[in-house]
């Protein structure tokens, strides 16, 4: 055949009747073959399934007991995707909570107690083991193990959305490692500290979307001296008109965390004169001569540039205070958010 | 402090909800779930071949034209005379899965179609221009076939227009113009749409490119078509935009460029085209055990062999944009993130390891069994025993688990701890992290073998003038590019910003000035090849990343894993980010090495043993259960929410299954995907006879041509 010819079959050459000959064969070994795999490919389904057990749920155990705190941790509050315990779980993201070579010579139970001689010192007030381990659940950024990343997720909100219940089961089988279980400071007699995030816990459990209506007042009440919920700017904020189309993750910081999420125009100026008198604030307006500041309260300041010694941005502040969420409950904050992502502009 | 914190907790907290009760509802009785799961495998599986196909076929064919090799031009003829049943197949299959999901899950689709109704309808209009494509491209392919030059003024027209919108598709790759968007994004964008349109515009001059060009606009269609679809899947794993109440309150862009949506559709882009390459080549194996003739085995050989390399090509960046796409599935949030390789899917993984392990062990003993057609090879052989073991050692340290499930008793024989004391290193992230290289490093020199088989003796690179003087240099300076600029990132990088305490800048400095010496040497390789060394060049530089990534790094990674784990992804970037530098400058210099030399002997196509037809034939099995597996995965990590933390999956079907109803789940859809593959190309082969048979009564002056046994074909037929 010549190489033309040759070609023009391989281009698809019309199969005699009945199919090419020896090709029905091909197909019946390639088929078998391909049965030999697969069944070689549910095999090792099956072995791991029998190892590693079956079909798992979100379903968790609601009493108090280091046995349930043990079926949460190790299921539907997915702690061993991060963590081990001892030479159970193979997890090293986070901190082992048993007793694990030269780093971890302790169980969490007795290493907690450690841990709260350290919280205490450094705050002042007197911690137990359970108030450690209940902090680290509830607001794991604030005491972050060397080493590791602040990064773990907040199991009381999606996806992980353990009740406060299940997340006492846990304190408690945390407690169990190598620690003095106690389950009544667990749960009916908690101290004041942990009885604090306990109720921050439940607050950010029922307040649920919130309520706009209660919203609209929340922000009349904290927010409307500064912001307009017009086109115009406010008096010291921008206007936060269409501020819903933000999200709630960029209100929620600005609120939370107001320098992380500064508008432009809406920077901090530092002025500096020359007598030291230092005045912070937005500035609102300037000429060749003078610059004027306005404050955080709404006075304004008015500098001649003879008389300034330095002025500049400071990126670590905000204009707008710090310390609003600690005036607002949970629920206000939550009715405020909701208020505010109503606000999609004209 | 407290009160500050908790509110800030509350914000993370914030329960979020569908907007009403959810209503599924069954059909025949059947499990909603795997109903929908398998229907959606099914189209997935036909999809991707109809995406992947149209990529290789198109390039194959500018080969064939570009070097006026008319077997090329054929050969991609046939790659895409398998599309034209198998994408009506998956439009049928895509329909019946949309019907399934609004029928069965309604409040679920009533969500996503109401914030993707845009999407959705331009995703049904891009159906239009891909369908128009494929037909004009296959139906086509004759009546465009002819090098009579377009009329002037017309090329000038279309290349000024092409040029127009190459220039746009640059700027807007620098972020120019569009809307804000991720960078990813805007370089899939960039790269995969505008500049290949600009640039099929620019190479029009006769009605043979005017076909081409239409090749390339069935892969814009494709891809965009891919990409929309990606955006609703990437939506389910993270939402953008939705309020407390799951109320949408973003724009329909926030949604369709949510953050996995080009992650995944990186990821899904290479395993079409690795996928699309091995069922082709799962029908050239088939067809050349049938053949009769030395001819059709040569030809089948051949087009086996375009197949894989075709599949090797996109399989050795695939895990690399895994990586990218786990690194931002764990970006997005950490409970999915640990829940791939931590938790649920830890198994999973494992058996994917063991999957993608054979995919590179069985597609490398294909390539050494071609080496058997190969005059001139046999000087090679010897290295092949150290290539195994290579890959054997890595892929059992891969496979490796952490701890192992064991009996109580096995426990109080290994000293009372799960993990054993040597084997458990084994079974951490940077002992695998520091295989997978050494894998795909090996695999790559196996194709360097193979592609050196016949060659006699390297070509002067001095000798070849300016062209090769550039290519190298440029290679060079990609490959100081590639590591130099992480290295600059992590000499500088402040640990604080991985949580870390100053003193841990250490472990990111020495990743730095590691990268660094990778730089020098990837210049002194250069430069060798440069003054006609580059075999040395090569070879220091292989052995320099062989080393820096699978020991250097392996080590480093467990003494930051012990000091500062957080670091333990910079040290994975760096390792691949080596690894492609390294293949990046060894093949452009491997490439000018073997220009034009002398070659021992003619390649022998048609002479491969039976065994290595059923290798290339495991390599499309294995692929296609990974794909379904590995798809189910990223799905699955949701876990029981529709979508992520805004709409809860309440239905009885909430779980994860066992790893067993994975396979069985996956397994039926191979079995019946590969029934529809053998109808679907006898179905094809009835079809191109028929045309064949006419074209053979039309040109009775074929047979005429000049003899040239096809089963020795000249060695350029390599890509």
């Amino acid at each position: 055949m010549t190489r033309h010819a040759a070609m023009q079959s391989h281009a698809g050459k019309a199969p005699p009747a009945g199919g090419e000959p020896g090709m029905a064969g091909t197909m019946a070994k390639v088929f078998a073959f391909l049965i030999v795999v697969l069944g070689v490919y549910l095999w090792i389904g099956y072995a791991i399934t029998k190892m590693t057990g079956g079909v798992r749920t979100g379903g968790g155990v609601v009493d108090i007991s280091p046995e349930s705190g043990e079926a949460i941790y190790w299921g539907k509050g997915r702690c061993f995707t991060c963590h081990s315990v001892g030479g159970r779980g193979s997890a090293v993201r986070g901190p082992n909570h048993g007793q694990f070579g030269e780093k971890f010579p302790l169980p969490m139970g007795a290493r907690a107690e450690l841990r709260a001689a350290e919280r205490s010192k450094k705050t002042g007030e007197k911690w137990t083991a359970v108030d450690y381990i209940v902090e680290s659940l509830a607001d794991p950024g604030a005491y972050v193990v060397e080493g590791y990343k602040n990064e773990m997720a907040v199991v009381y909100a999606p996806p992980i959305s353990l009740s406060l219940k299940e997340i006492k089961a846990v304190v408690a089988y945390l407690m169990a490692q190598g620690g003095e279980l106690d389950i009544a400071a667990i749960d009916s007699d908690p101290s004041p500290i942990t009885k604090r995030f306990y109720d921050k816990i439940a607050a950010a459990q029922a307040a649920g979307g919130g309520d706009p209506t209660n919203g609209a007042t929340v922000y009349e009440d904290n927010c409307s001296e500064c912001h307009s919920l017009d086109e115009k700017p406010g008096k010291v904020g921008p206007s936060l008109s269409g501020i819903a189309s933000k999200g709630i993750k960029y209100i929620s910081d600005a609120i939370l965390r107001p320098a992380k999420t500064i508008r432009k125009g809406y920077e901090t100026w530092v002025v500096v004169d020359k007598t030291g008198r230092k005045t912070v604030g937005l500035k609102t307006a300037e000429t060749a001569e003078a610059v004027t500041i306005t404050k955080a309260s709404g006075e304004t300041v008015t500098v001649p540039r003879a008389d300034i010694k330095t002025m500049e941005v400071d990126a670590t502040q905000s204009v707008m205070p710090d310390d609003l969420s600690e005036g607002l409950t949970v629920k206000d904050y939550q009715d405020v958010l909701s208020f505010l992502m109503t606000m999609k502009g004209t | 402090m407290i009160v500050l914190a908790a509110l800030a907790v509350v914000a993370l907290a914030t329960p979020a909800f569908a907007l009403e009760e959810n209503v599924y509802r069954q059909f025949l009785g059947l499990d909603s779930r795997r109903l929908v799961w398998f229907l959606a495998q099914m189209h997935l599986f036909f999809g991707a071949f109809v995406l992947g196909v149209p990529l290789f076929a198109v390039i194959v064919e500018i080969v064939g034209w570009r070097g006026g090799d008319e077997r090329f031009d054929k050969l991609a003829y046939e790659f895409t005379s398998l599309l034209s049943v198998a994408y009506a197949t998956t439009a049928a299959l895509g329909g019946l899965l949309a019907f399934a999901l609004f029928t069965i899950y309604p409040t679920f689709m009533g969500y996503m179609a109401d914030i993707f109704k845009d999407v959705m309808f331009i995703y049904a209009l891009l159906f239009f221009g891909e369908t128009f494509a494929l037909y004009l491209y296959y139906y086509g392919w004759k009546w465009l076939k002819s090098d009579r030059p377009l009329p002037q003024p017309v090329q000038w027209g279309l290349r000024g227009l092409g040029a127009i919108i190459t220039i746009a598709g640059i700027v807007f790759f620098f972020g120019g113009f569009g809307p804000e968007m991720r960078t990813d994004t805007r370089s899939f964008m960039a790269l995969l749409y505008i500049l290949p349109t600009g640039i099929g515009l620019l190479i029009i001059r006769d009605l043979k490119s005017v076909h081409i060009f239409i090749g390339i606009l069935l892969n814009v269609f494709g891809t965009a078509i891919m990409q929309a679809a990606n955006s609703w899947a990437g939506f389910m794993m993270s939402p953008v935009g939705v309020d407390a109440e799951g109320v949408f309150t973003g724009t329909t862009w926030q949604a369709f460029e949510n953050v996995l949506a080009t992650p995944i559709a990186i990821h899904r882009m290479l395993g079409n085209l690795a996928f699309g390459g091995l069922v082709a080549g799962a029908y050239a194996a088939v067809k050349f055990i049938g053949s009769r003739t030395p001819e059709d085995k040569a030809h089948y050989d051949w087009m086996g062999y375009i197949s894989n390399f075709v599949a090797i090509i996109a399989l050795i960046p695939l895990p690399f944009a895994g990586y990218y796409l786990g690194r931002e599935v764990y970006s997005t949030s950490a409970v999915m993130g640990n829940n791939m390789m931590g938790g649920d899917f830890s198994w999973t993984f494992i058996i994917q390891a063991m999957l993608v392990g054979s995919l590179f062990i069985i597609s490398n003993y294909y390539l050494w069994s071609g080496m058997t057609r190969i005059p001139g090879a046999e000087r090679y052989y010897r290295f092949i025993k150290y290539i195994l073991f290579t890959l054997i050692v890595s892929f059992a340290i891969w496979l490796t688990p952490h701890n192992l499930p064991l009996t109580a008793q096995e426990v109080g024989q290994m000293g009372g701890s799960q993990y054993h004391p040597v084997l458990k290193y084994l079974g951490l992230m940077p002992a695998k992290n520091a295989v997978v290289n050494l894998i795909i490093l090996s695999t790559f020199f196996s194709f360097l073998l193979y592609r050196r088989g016949n060659k006699e003796g390297v070509v002067s690179i001095r000798a070849q003038g300016r062209l090769a003087l550039v290519v190298i240099s440029l290679a060079g300076l990609v490959a100081v590019a590639i590591v130099g600029q992480y290295a600059v990132t992590m000499l500088t990088m402040d640990p604080a910003s991985l949580d870390l305490p100053p003193d841990r800048a250490q472990y990111l400095r020495t990743i730095g000035y590691l990268l660094l010496f990778h730089a020098a040497v990837a210049v002194l390789a250069t430069g060798l090849a440069l003054t006609d060394r580059g075999k040395l060049g090569q070879a220091i530089l292989l052995a320099v990343t062989a080393f820096n990534v699978a020991i250097f790094l392996g080590v480093h990674g467990f003494v930051v894993m012990e000091k500062a784990s957080p670091v333990l992804r910079n040290v994975a970037v760096a390792q691949f980010l080596q690894l492609i530098a390294c293949l990046v400058l060894v093949t452009t210099i491997d490439i000018f090495l073997f220009r034009g030399a002398k070659v021992v002997g003619e390649l022998n196509w048609g002479r491969m043993t039976t065994r290595s037809q059923y290798a290339l034939l495991l390599l499309t099995f294995v692929i296609t259960m990974n794909m379904g597996l590995m798809g189910f995965i990223r799905s699955g990590l949701r876990g029981d929410w529709h979508i992520f933390g805004v709409m809860r999956d309440t239905s009885e079907w909430a779980y994860t299954p066992s790893n067993y109803m994975m396979t069985q789940q996956v397994g039926a859809a191979v079995l019946l995907f590969m029934i529809g593959c053998a109808f679907m190309f006898w179905l094809g082969g009835i079809a191109s006879g028929k045309a064949a048979e006419r074209d053979a009564a039309a040109s009775p002056e074929s047979d005429e041509a000049p003899p040239a046994p096809v089963a020795t074909m000249p060695g350029r037929a390599e890509p």
